[in-house]
């Protein structure tokens, strides 16, 4: 197929929406006059490896299943991507669903499973937010960004990976796990369907990640639900998946037996358009877009969106227009700083995040559309949107920075979720001091409360950590002043100084050193620095920075030396010097 | 799993190959839709013997019969052959029953063994792997045979054979491992030299595919391919350059310049690296995509540009370019790719490759060492 004959093939109607990776168009084939949905990524615009995106397609394009969302092609024009995919109605909503039609849904993702997984694949990002419903009311699965394929039916995989409240314990604790992952992740799916949101939905995404392994499996309450429908979602939330059902065996549950026609599903695309006509909102609803990539950790601590979480707090107050303000009023040039505050984050997130480059370029309006409906929680549900919630891995087993990276992100950006975005923190203090919460103090003390085992001691900490985000809520520019003077208080004090340098790292008194719990060990890690993807590509040796270099990265300090320059020239004299040695006799 | 054979009498595992084996030659007779669908049965159960389900566990005595009847069929070929002929299922279901055989070891063989299947052909049909490679040929079979080929290049034998493969030093036919001579040059028209075609010609699918098993073949095997590009060293660069680094096609490009920058700085490619910095035309190449409109080309040719410019013998032809551009040079980069604020290695090493070239002597200086000589130019 040469390269401009794959695109002329198709007409571009209009753009259904831009995502965290492209932006989707509406389009009909020419050839055979069915209507589709491309995406476009620009791919000069990312870092990202395109073999992410390229095994994304790889998965997608081994699939048939009606119960699938269906590749067609895609082909490069320039530095642009094209995808093909076949387009598909809505995304689902989570909530607002009632017994039968979560039967329905949970039919048709559990066929898809079946497929899925006899192909050897597996999903690991089963929610709501990747299933879409066509107007026919047919379910599909959809967003392959973190599928994997296993040369082996029976072999596992340890790749952290998903969105926590869906994450089946066994992927939290990677201890190996395999395609029964998926199964845990629908029962979570059956339970955001039908509560509105995923358990523990009100909790932190990190300490989510202790609560899944730790505590026991989440359970369907309330007696307005059938004793099926609770027994299928216990089925699916077997904490051991060994014992854990198979997709082909849930098909025989009597929850899934008793389950209707698809077509009841039609009601919810009407209600769906009828309320969304009584907002009088541009038509811009998004199809297709997957989580085409993995969480790249470099400008991604704002990438933590956790959708049907917004649905429970946000409180709607007509912040879309104090968002949009606020990217209007945000320098972008302000970068590196910009993602730091929430408003812009609620922004650059969906779109911005990963290519500041680009924005620069062309801040378009388009990307507002997106962006404006971020913090009016609703219209989350149409299509898998930029708001899907990103997910992260640990690049391989062996990169300890990357690992870092990805957890650091969490705290970052679902504090910003969970709170309404405030507009006002645009001033550079304010930036700042959003910076310093979510790259400072958060962590610290998400790492402080991991190692601490007394629960006194544990609770107290939590009441400051509550208070000091409520400080970070309201006043960011004062956080900012005040741990500006308590930097300059500590130095100032000699002995204070010399004790509290970054170089030591001082052990809690009275703190037992292991510290209980086993995921205690991640967020240990958290606080180092995101900013190593492109040193992770390039296999750098860069060792994880001391934390505490962030307090001297902060403006106003001493910029850290430039240690590393002389990196490169040691790495080549080495080689140079071992070549020799090495020389072949007589070469 | 009774449903599969419980409505027809089974067919015995040991006849399965036999079988298949009919079925593709009669792919191109009349009937041919007919017998495609037989065949696509034929593999299903194949597949299913070698893997199980998720339910039930294969058993390695029927695996074992499977394997064998394989080979003495010569299935193996006849299904990297054919494989674009297949259906779609069918496709995907070859591509297991490849995975599954040339990974097979009987259960009383050495964990450390190599794998029965793959064993024999490496050393008695090399063929079977060719024909993975020309499986890029065609659309269909482009992934599953890249999967499979993937796989394969796991074992540096393998790998050997792919990059050592060349039909014109007479003898066709099965030479095996034992046939390579790595001191010979190539002719070029070995299977191998064929993915720079794919690469470069292919659709995205399928030249992205296809660059996935060159960077595998390139990198997996580290002695392997020192020795290969060794000898092999203007015939691989001349192509690399024309057809990949400066191909009209994005992805290909930004991959292959990446490609070339972990090739150039893998350690075990000293000798490759030495004479690659050594060429003034390969630095004018290089300077060329600093200057391309595309931020990520710029961006992958200066991790190839730095290896020039870090390089403490420089050849007379290079100081040369370099001080002729010094200035231009050194203005460029101040202002190169300045919006990359938080890549601090990057950073780091632009600084250190202005303070190279600013501190270069006016004049170009002999260099105290050149380059190892290469079976190029050696002789």
């Amino acid at each position: 197929m040469s390269i401009e004959a794959g695109a002329s093939q198709y007409t571009v109607l209009h753009e259904l929406g831009s995502g965290s990776f492209g932006t989707v168009y509406k389009a009909i084939d020419k050839t055979t006059g069915e209507i589709v949905a491309i995406k476009h990524i620009d791919l000069e615009s990312t870092d990202e490896d395109i073999q992410d995106i390229q095994s994304e397609i790889s998965i997608l394009s081994s699939c048939t299943s009606p119960y699938v969302t269906q590749y067609k092609a895609s082909f490069l024009r320039g530095h642009k991507l094209w995808i093909v995919m076949e387009f598909f109605g809505w995304g689902l909503k989570p909530g607002n669903l009632n017994e039968a039609h979560v039967a329905i849904i949970c039919r048709e993702l559990l066929l898809g499973l079946e497929y899925l997984h006899q192909e050897g694949k597996i999903h690991r990002d089963v929610k709501a937010a990747n299933v879409l419903l066509s107007t026919s009311g047919k379910v599909k699965l959809a967003d392959f960004g973190v599928a994997t394929q296993l040369t082996n039916i029976k072999s596992q995989r340890n790749t952290f990976v998903g969105t926590p409240y869906w994450m089946a314990p066994e992927v939290i604790q990677e201890a190996g796990y395999d395609y029964k992952a998926d199964i845990w992740s629908l029962g979570i799916t059956a339970l955001e369907l039908i509560n509105g949101g995923p358990p523990h939905a009100d909790v932190h995404p990190m300490k989510v990640l202790f609560l899944i392994p730790k505590q026991s499996a989440p359970r369907l309450e309330g007696s307005q639900y059938s004793r099926e429908f609770k027994d299928f979602i216990a089925q699916c939330l077997v904490k051991d998946c060994d014992r854990r059902p198979s997709a082909k065996e849930l098909l025989r549950h009597k929850f899934i037996r008793s389950a209707g026609k698809v077509e009841a599903l039609q009601e919810l695309i009407e209600r769906r358009q009828l309320w969304d006509g009584a907002r009088e909102r541009p038509s811009h609803p998004k199809y297709y877009e997957e989580t085409l990539h993995t969480m790249s950790p470099k400008n991604d601590p704002d990438e933590w969106v956790f959708d049907t979480l917004s649905v429970i707090h946000a409180n709607g107050q007509g912040l879309a227009s104090g968002a949009e303000e606020a990217l209007k009023r945000l320098d972008i040039k302000d970068a590196p700083l910009d993602y730091s505050s929430p408003p812009p984050a609620t922004v650059i997130r969906g779109t911005v995040r990963r290519q500041p480059s680009v924005v620069l370029a062309s801040p378009t309006k388009p990307r507002q559309a997106s962006s404006q409906r971020r913090p009016l929680q609703p219209d989350m549900n149409f299509g898998n949107s930029a708001s899907t919630v990103r997910v992260f891995r640990r690049v391989s087993d062996n990169s300890t920075a990357a690992q870092v990276d990805s957890d650091i992100s969490v705290p970052g950006t679902t504090r910003d979720e969970n709170r309404p975005p405030m507009a006002e923190t645009v001033t550079k203090d304010a930036i700042y001091g959003r910076r310093l919460f979510n790259k400072v103090i958060d962590p610290s003390f998400q790492e402080v409360h991991a190692q601490t085992g007394n629960q006194a001691k544990r609770d107290a900490l939590s009441r400051l950590a509550d208070a000091w985000s409520a400080l970070d809520a309201i006043d960011p520019e004062g956080e900012y002043q005040l741990m500006k003077l308590l930097l300059e208080k500590v130095q100032n004090d000699p002995k204070l100084s010399v004790h509290l340098s970054p170089s030591k790292t001082t052990s809690r008194d009275g703190t037992p050193q292991a510290s209980p719990q086993k995921p205690g060990a991640k967020l240990v890690l958290a606080q180092n620095n995101p900013h190593l993807k492109s040193h992770r590509r390039r296999q750098s040796s860069m060792l994880p920075e001391d934390p505490k270099e962030k307090l001297v990265n902060l403006p106003g300090q001493a910029i850290p030396g430039m240690e590393h320059t002389k990196q490169l020239a040691d790495v080549l004299y080495g080689r140079w010097a071992g070549g020799l040695r090495n020389r072949w006799p007589g070469a | 799993m009774s449903f599969l054979f419980g409505r027809r009498p089974r067919t015995n595992t040991v006849d399965l190959p036999k079988q298949a084996k009919e079925q593709i030659s009669k792919l191109d007779g009349p009937g041919a839709a007919a017998k495609a669908e037989e065949l696509a049965k034929t593999l299903g159960q194949m597949k299913f013997v070698l893997q199980g389900t998720q339910e039930t566990e294969s058993s390695p005595e029927q695996i074992y019969s499977l394997v064998t009847g394989m080979i003495q069929e010569d299935l193996l070929y006849l299904l990297a052959l054919n494989l674009y002929r297949l259906p779609f299922e069918s496709r995907k279901d070859a591509q297991v029953i490849f995975s599954y055989v040339l990974r097979f070891r009987p259960p009383s063989a050495s964990p450390k063994s190599e794998p029965m299947a793959l064993s024999y052909v490496i050393n008695n049909r090399p063929e079977v792997l060719v024909e993975l490679c020309n499986g890029y040929n065609h659309t269909e079979s482009a992934a599953p045979a890249g999967t499979v080929l993937r796989e394969v290049l796991k074992s540096d034998a393998a790998t050997a054979i792919i990059l050592y493969h060349d039909p014109s030093e007479g003898s066709p036919g099965a030479k095996g491992l034992t046939g390579i001579q790595p001191e010979a040059r190539q002719s070029g028209r070995g299977v191998f030299w064929n993915f720079f075609d794919w690469i470069d010609r292919g659709s995205f699918d399928l030249s992205a595919d296809a660059f996935n098993t060159f960077r595998d073949l390139l990198t997996k095997h580290k002695t392997i391919v020192a020795q290969y590009l060794s000898t092999n060293f203007d015939l691989f660069f001349n192509k690399y350059n024309t057809m990949l680094v400066q191909s009209q096609n994005y992805v290909t490009k930004r991959q292959s310049i990446k490609l070339l920058g972990e090739i150039l700085l893998d350690r075990a490619n000293y000798a490759v690296m030495t004479a690659y910095v050594d060429r003034g035309e390969h630095l004018k190449i290089c300077m060329n995509l600093l200057r391309d409109p595309r931020k990520m080309v710029q961006y992958e040719g200066f991790h190839v540009f730095k290896v020039f410019v870090a390089n403490p013998h420089k050849s007379i032809a290079v100081q040369k370019i370099l001080l002729i551009n010094r200035d231009k040079l050194l203005e460029f980069l101040r202002h190169f790719l300045e919006d990359r604020t938080e890549d601090e290695q990057f950073i780091d090493e632009r600084e250190f490759l202005i303070k190279q070239i600013r501190n270069m002597p006016p004049t170009p200086v002999e260099p105290a060492q050149k380059p190892a000589l290469l079976g190029s130019q050696a002789r």
